[in-house]
Parts: C-alpha cells; sequence; structure tokens
C-alpha cells in the first residue's frame, strides 16, 4: 500500500522494461504498412491538390505556371457561378438535411413498432439506402418525368396540371430536394432506429403510470432520449449534403441552366468537362474547407460526449 | 376504499397461458407479497394489475372500479420497477414531479409534495441531480419518491431491492416496512426473496406455474404450508422432505430405512386414518435438535453427520438418518463433526406430512 502511493505521487517517470520496449517495437512496426497505404492513398492526392490550386493548369492549353493564390482570389472574388452553386449547395442542406431528418425519424418510429413480420418493414428502410446514389437520381427523374412520369400521372389523377417537374428551375430544384430526402432519410432512420431501441421499455411504461399519453411520451422520453442520435446523424448528414452531387446530376445534370448545380458538380465540370484542373483543383481545396470545418463540429461534439461520461 | 380484487384471472400469450384464473382478494391499505420461483408469473400479474399488460380473462377491480380495459394512468397506481426506470435526463426533483405535472397540479403543491417524500425518504440533498450520479441504493429511493408523491390508490413493487447488494437490501427493507407503517396505502410486491416476504407481508401469495398456491399471512405460510411446494419455498433452509409410511396403527411414522418415530397422542388419528400409504414427512431444519433431553414429544433418532456449514450464528448440519438425508439448524455449540455420529431429534409437534403424489398437505385440525 505504502509503496504504490509513494510510487504514484512521486514525479519520476518509469523506464520502460525490456518487454514492454519489444512490445512497442512490435507495435510500430505492425502500425507502419498501415501508415504508409494511408500516405499514399489520402495525404499525397490531398498535397497533389493543394499543390495543383496554386498553378494555371488547362489541358485545354499548353503550360504549368505558378500563379498563387489567383485560383482562390478567382472562385472567391469573381466567379458568380461558383458562388450560385454554393447557394444552391447551402439551400440543398437547409431543406433537405431537416427534411431527412423528420422522414427519417417517422420512418425509425415505424420500424420499431412491434410488428408480427418485420423484414418487410426493415427491407423497405435500407433498401433506399442500398440503392446506388445515381440509381436514385435516375429513378426519380422517371417518377419526375413530363410524359410519362408517375407524378404527373397522380397529379392529372386527382384532375391538376402536369408539371414541367425537371425543366422549370424552381419545380427541379423541389424534385431534386425530394429525391434527396427520399434516399438520405433512410440513412437518418437507420441511425435513429438503432438510438431508439437503446431506450429501455421500462422508461414508456413508468410514463404510462405517471400519467403520460402516447404523445406525451413522444416529447417527454423519446425525444431528449434520443437526442444524441439525432445530433450524430445531422452533422452526418450536413458533411454529406455539402458533397450532394449524384443525385442532381443524374436528375437535372444542374439544370435547367445552373438551377440546380451544386459546388461539388461544377468542380466536376470545371475539370473534367473544361479540363481546367489548376482551377478545379483550387474549388476542391475550398470544399474541402468547407466539410473539414463541419467535421470538427461533428468531432468536438463526440469529443464533448465521450468527455461527460 | 382501495380494495384489490382479481376474479378469475387469465393471460395467454397466444396459445399459452401463463396465469390460470387467478382469484384473489388484497384489502385496503394490505401489504401483499407475491411469491414464487422464476417464471410463475408474479410480474405478469403485477403488470396486469398496474395496467401494463391486457387480461385475457377474468376482472380486475381496483377501489369499486373495474379497470380491466382502463389504461395504467387512469388506474391511480404508482409502480416501482426492478430497473427504477427514473428518467435519466431528468433531474431527481423533475423525476419525482413528473406524474404531477401531468396532472397539471398547481406548481406551489408539486414543490411540496416532492419535498415532503424527498424528505420522508432522506433525498432532500439529491434533488438537483440527475440519476446518473446517484448510487443504486439512492436512485432506488427516488424511484419510491417518484411512487409516493402522488399519493395513489396502490403502490406496485417488481423486486425492488433485487439490484441491491445484501446490506442495503435489508436496510431498505426497514425502509419500506416504515413507509408503509407511516402511509397505509395498498401495496402489493413482488419478489423471490422469501426473507423479503416474510418480513414484509401481511398477506403472502404463494405462486406456481400460474397458479396460487397458498394465500395467507407469513406465519401460516411458514407454520401451516398447505403444500409441499410452499413448504420446500419457504425457510433457509426449507423443509426437509423424507419418505415414510405409518406403522403401529398411527402410532409411528416409519421413515425409509427401518427409523421409526412416535407420534405424538394428538396427531394419531390423523396419522392412522393415512395407514398403508406412502407419505411424504416434512421437518424443518430447526425442529431438529442435537443430543435432545428426553421429552414426550421429541422423536430421538440416530444420525450420521455428512457435513457442516458453520454460519456463525448457527451450524447447519447435513444429516443421514436412516436411508434419507437431512439438514438441521444447530448451535455451534453441540459440537458437531463431520463423520460423527450424532444423537439426533425430531419435535413431533412440529412435522408436516404431504401427499406425495398431489403434493398437498395432510393435517389434522389444530396441527
Ligand atoms: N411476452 C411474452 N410472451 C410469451 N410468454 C411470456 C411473455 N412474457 C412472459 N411470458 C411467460 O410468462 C411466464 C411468467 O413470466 P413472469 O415474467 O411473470 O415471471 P416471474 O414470476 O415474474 O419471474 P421472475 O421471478 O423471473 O421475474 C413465463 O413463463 C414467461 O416465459
Ligand atoms: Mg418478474
Amino acid at each position: 500500500m505504502g509503496a504504490s502511493v509513494t510510487a504514484t505521487t512521486g514525479a519520476k517517470r518509469y523506464k520502460l522494461s525490456k518487454l514492454e520496449k519489444s512490445e512497442r517495437l512490435l507495435g510500430i512496426a505492425l502500425l507502419t504498412p498501415a501508415a504508409l497505404l494511408l500516405l499514399a492513398v489520402v495525404v499525397y492526392p490531398i498535397v497533389e491538390l493543394l499543390i495543383n490550386s496554386l498553378y494555371s493548369y488547362r489541358l485545354t492549353r499548353p503550360g504549368y505556371r505558378f500563379i498563387g493564390l489567383e485560383n482562390y482570389a478567382y472562385a472567391l472574388f469573381e466567379d458568380d457561378r461558383f458562388w450560385h452553386a454554393t447557394l444552391n449547395t447551402v439551400i440543398f442542406a437547409v431543406v433537405t438535411v431537416p427534411g431527412a431528418l423528420v422522414v427519417g425519424l417517422g420512418l425509425a418510429l415505424l420500424a420499431n413498432q412491434p410488428f408480427k413480420v418485420k423484414w418487410p418493414v426493415r427491407l423497405g428502410l435500407l433498401l433506399p439506402w442500398a440503392l446506388p446514389l445515381v440509381f436514385a437520381g435516375l429513378i426519380f427523374r422517371w417518377f419526375f418525368e413530363y410524359r410519362s412520369g408517375i407524378v404527373n400521372a397522380a397529379f392529372e389523377f386527382v384532375g391538376l396540371p402536369p408539371q414541367n417537374w425537371i425543366t422549370d428551375p424552381n419545380l427541379a430544384f423541389f424534385a431534386v430536394c425530394v429525391a434527396i430526402v427520399w434516399k438520405s432519410s433512410s440513412f437518418m432512420a437507420l441511425i435513429l432506429l438503432a438510438g431508439l431501441q437503446t431506450i429501455p421499455k421500462s422508461l414508456y411504461e413508468a410514463a404510462e403510470v405517471d400519467g403520460a399519453s402516447k404523445f406525451q411520451q413522444f416529447v417527454e422520453i423519446t425525444l431528449p432520449m434520443l437526442k444524441p442520435a439525432i445530433v450524430v446523424a445531422l452533422i452526418f448528414r450536413t458533411i454529406t449534403a455539402i458533397q450532394t452531387f449524384d443525385i442532381p446530376y443524374a436528375m437535372t445534370n444542374g439544370g435547367p441552366g445552373n438551377a440546380t448545380e451544386t459546388m461539388a458538380m461544377y468542380i466536376h465540370k470545371t475539370t473534367i468537362d473544361f479540363l481546367d484542373l489548376g482551377y478545379g483543383s483550387a474549388l476542391a481545396a475550398i470544399m474541402f474547407v468547407v466539410s473539414a470545418i463541419a467535421t470538427s463540429v461533428y468531432l468536438r461534439h463526440t469529443r464533448r460526449d465521450t468527455g461527460r461520461n | 376504499m382501495s380494495d384489490v380484487v382479481l376474479t378469475k384471472v387469465v393471460k395467454a400469450y397466444g396459445a399459452t397461458a401463463v396465469i390460470h384464473g387467478v382469484d384473489l382478494h388484497i384489502k385496503s391499505g394490505e401489504f401483499c407479497v407475491f411469491v414464487g420461483p422464476s417464471g410463475c408469473g408474479k410480474s405478469t400479474l403485477l403488470r396486469m394489475i398496474a395496467g401494463l399488460e391486457g387480461i385475457t380473462d377474468g376482472e380486475i377491480r381496483i377501489g369499486d372500479k373495474v379497470v380491466n380495459d382502463l389504461p395504467p394512468r387512469e388506474r391511480d397506481i404508482a409502480m416501482v420497477f426492478q430497473d427504477y426506470a427514473l428518467y435519466p435526463h431528468k433531474t431527481v426533483f423533475e423525476n419525482m414531479a413528473f406524474g404531477l405535472r401531468l396532472r397539471k397540479r398547481p406548481e406551489n403543491e408539486i414543490q411540496q409534495r416532492v419535498k415532503e417524500a424527498a424528505a420522508i425518504l432522506r433525498i432532500e440533498h439529491l434533488l438537483d441531480r440527475k440519476p446518473g450520479q446517484l448510487s443504486g441504493g439512492q436512485r432506488q429511493r427516488v424511484a419510491m419518491g417518484r411512487a409516493i408523491v402522488r399519493n395513489p390508490k396502490a403502490f406496485l413493487f417488481d423486486e425492488p431491492l433485487s439490484n441491491l447488494d445484501a446490506l442495503l437490501r435489508s436496510e431498505m427493507r426497514v425502509e419500506i416496512n416504515k413507509l408503509h407503517k407511516r402511509l397505509k396505502n395498498t401495496v402489493i410486491y413482488v419478489t423471490h426473496d422469501q426473507v423479503e416476504a416474510m418480513t414484509l407481508a401481511d398477506k403472502i401469495v404463494v405462486l406456481s406455474a400460474g397458479h396460487i398456491i397458498q394465500v395467507g399471512p407469513p406465519d401460516e405460510i411458514y407454520n401451516r404450508p398447505a403444500h409441499k411446494f410452499v413448504a420446500g419455498f419457504t425457510g433457509s433452509p426449507p423443509m426437509n422432505f423424507l419418505d415414510c409410511t405409518i406403522a403401529d396403527g398411527g402410532g409411528a411414522i416409519e421413515l425409509a430405512g427401518g427409523v421409526k418415530l412416535a407420534v405424538p397422542e394428538a396427531r394419531r388419528a390423523t396419522c392412522a386414518a393415512q395407514a398403508g400409504k406412502k407419505l411424504t414427512f416434512g421437518i424443518r431444519p430447526e425442529n431438529v435438535l442435537a443430543n435432545p433431553a428426553p421429552a414426550a414429544d421429541v422423536a430421538a433418532v440416530a444420525a450420521q453427520v455428512q457435513l457442516t456449514e458453520p454460519l456463525g450464528a448457527e451450524t447447519l448440519g447435513l444429516l443421514r438418518v436412516g436411508d434419507g438425508e437431512l439438514t438441521g439448524r444447530f448451535s455451534p455449540e453441540a459440537g458437531l463433526r463431520a463423520g460423527a455420529p450424532l444423537a439426533a431429534g425430531f419435535e413431533m409437534r412440529k412435522f408436516h406430512l404431504f401427499d406425495p403424489e398431489s403434493g398437498a398437505a395432510i393435517r389434522g385440525a389444530g396441527w
């Protein structure tokens, strides 16, 4: 007892024993391949991208010229199309993140009901999530098709005039939002369902005995208990919303005009269609910074969460 | 009046019935304890009274209302759960106040009633904490506090002490007892700990496989068990059972292995009526004596000590008598030694007889 007290209070650091040293060496040896791999597939491309963003580098013109921060300056201060794409991205995020949360919460609550046969519900929940994004985009493009789409068919059925879903800028934006919410709410629902399943049943029973109606149980038990899951789901969704690409690409290709073009699509067009690798790299770097900020918000949140326990 | 009355209550899950027609009258203010082995339906019965489980058949009345189809919140009951089920995101105060808030009581009444309950349970200093910051025993008190602020017709407890360590459990047992003496509400309490049942109950209900086996005050359950199951469930260690037959026209009980025990005068007639049948002889460990002085009602038996278990205040001894084994409860001074013979004695005014097939007790008047 006395010995251990002096040992822990003493400021002296203990030397590693032989065994600990050899374990440490083995640890380093085992980590090296993974570290090298990460370096090759993550760090190298990012560094390459950052370097390219400082050059004028167009495949349509000869030359590879250092121009400092000119690409960034152009994007931030002169390029209206970039700002328009940014604004679109923000609106997509602001509309579809809460939209997916509400729909996802509804789906999660539904899937959490004690159904006799669980698999159809679970399958319905998983299907949109498992479907490739481009597929989802194509499906919804057919849904919103002017002549043969199911949406206009439904409109006609209830006696409404068919709408130009894909060619009217506002309607196209709306249609893309619907597709994104459909696609992403199942991911939300999966996270929230996991959260719901950790709420002990006895809490609801206690609330029921205390006199809470079903709605009061939802407000007083479900929502507060689900808060951590909701926050995590929101942040994940926000980060992916910043990168929105596939669905508008497949549905509208950014059109009509640039009405549904997002940051990621503009970067794609700049590099792949216009072959301007330098400028595209700068745009990608800007988007990377925005994503990094959102990610750090998420990381800070999770760190605070674990700190509390 | 808040009697709780169950009439032919049945619970079935699909085709399997787990409660088979239970009749029970719990009087207003009574402390009623359900005991029985795991899976016998104690919780199910309690939860049906609470309204957390539906009733397949029969009727449940609380006070003068039939509550079969009422949701829990309209039954005016409070429940303490085994895992306490405190709301983790609410403070202790809000946990206790929740039921009153939902009933839209005025704020000053809420304050007053929560403070009162907290004072009774000595948790006033914890009111601002969250349940996560409490010890097991403190959580237990909060769970009881949440129940008592509402002053309901009946308190329902489902194994409220089973998550506490032995010391805290006996402390809380005393607390619950005091609380009931003070508040005098009807209490229905589920446990599989027969010590809790014996110490707390006004009325014990012994359940087995969805049937009520016996209902009665603790001393009756202990001293006059109606069934071998009840006898084997109460006492620690529980009653000893040995195969026997009646000999000498009711004058003696013969155990397997030829050991004869003289039956006291008062019990002979009842024994004589069982002559020729195979029976089960039951005797509690404390009615097995070591080196007894010769007395009219003590049957001397030669025993062999197989094993001793010194518990400090007493010593349990596993004895071999004739062809059977039984446990006795002795004073440490009796000097039991494993492997040594012992002059044992049975207190023959305290033995029990059971029908080995049905398990029903065979009992004369005044046994
Ligand atoms: N939802 C259910 N579906 C089917 N059978 C059930 C269900 N709930 C309980 N049972 C069965 O009902 C019987 C009684 O269960 P109950 O929980 O009331 O037992 P208990 O006496 O409280 O046991 P324990 O002491 O272990 O808590 C058990 O055999 C159990 O398997
Ligand atoms: Mg139980």
